[in-house]
């Protein structure tokens, strides 16, 4: 099982979910689908490497 | 003549269409479609593209969290968080039901309700906690998308 594509796939659900349900306009449902898909996937990628030290 | 300047005619109607739409009841049937069949809702209000995304997106996170072995949440006595869990799972509408009937059977559905649930699953699996939270944010955005056709039928939103 690959974690990373299970992240992935689950920040693209989720992002466009948001998108279509916070923005009307194509312009405005990229915009918000690029700024929440990166931080998830940014962010859980660097919450994974910040638990690395950890048990 | 009146000495009402712009800013606070614009208050007050701000302040009047939201008591209008505070005053408009949503049809309870709308709501029940939407939790039900996902992205029903946006289709009956003709929203048909959001019908369709919220429909793709809610189903395939329900199909992943199955796949990987996730279990649906029913409620146990004897686990506060497994009611918190049921909860997020049973947003999933039709597709929460469906899947306790194919777990349970008729008979074990209806008898075993509410503490008697099977929730499939298996924890051994590798894929389970992601299966989970799968599961329970397919039922999370269904409900988010209820909400979402309450507003947009009150018309305080497009």
């Amino acid at each position: 099982m690959d974690h990373l594509a299970l992240l992935l796939w689950h920040a693209l659900l989720v992002s466009v979910f948001f998108a279509f349900l916070w923005r009307s306009t194509a312009v405005g449902r990229r915009n918000l689908f690029l700024k929440t898909f990166l931080i998830m996937v940014v962010g859980g990628t660097m919450l994974g490497w910040l638990m690395y030290p950890f048990p | 003549m009146t000495s009402e300047k712009p800013g606070e005619r614009r208050t007050a109607e701000g302040r009047a269409r939201k008591a209008d739409t505070a005053k408009t009841k949503v049809p309870p049937a709308l709501l029940l479609a939407s939790w039900s069949v996902p992205g029903l809702g946006h289709w009956i209000l003709g929203k048909r593209t959001r019908a369709i995304v919220f429909g793709v997106v809610i189903v395939s996170a329900f199909i992943t969290g199955v796949l990987l072995n996730g279990e649906l949440g029913t409620p146990k006595p004897e686990n506060p968080f497994s009611w918190l869990a049921a909860f997020a799972c049973l947003g999933n509408g039709v597709l929460y039901l469906g899947r306790l009937l194919w777990l349970n059977g008729l008979g074990g559905l209806l008898s075993g309700i509410p503490f008697a649930l099977q929730g499939g699953g298996n924890p051994a699996a590798a894929g389970f906690a992601y299966g989970n939270t799968f599961l329970y944010t397919a039922g999370l955005m269904n409900l988010l998308t209820v909400l979402d056709v309450s507003d947009i039928s009150r018309g305080e939103k497009d």
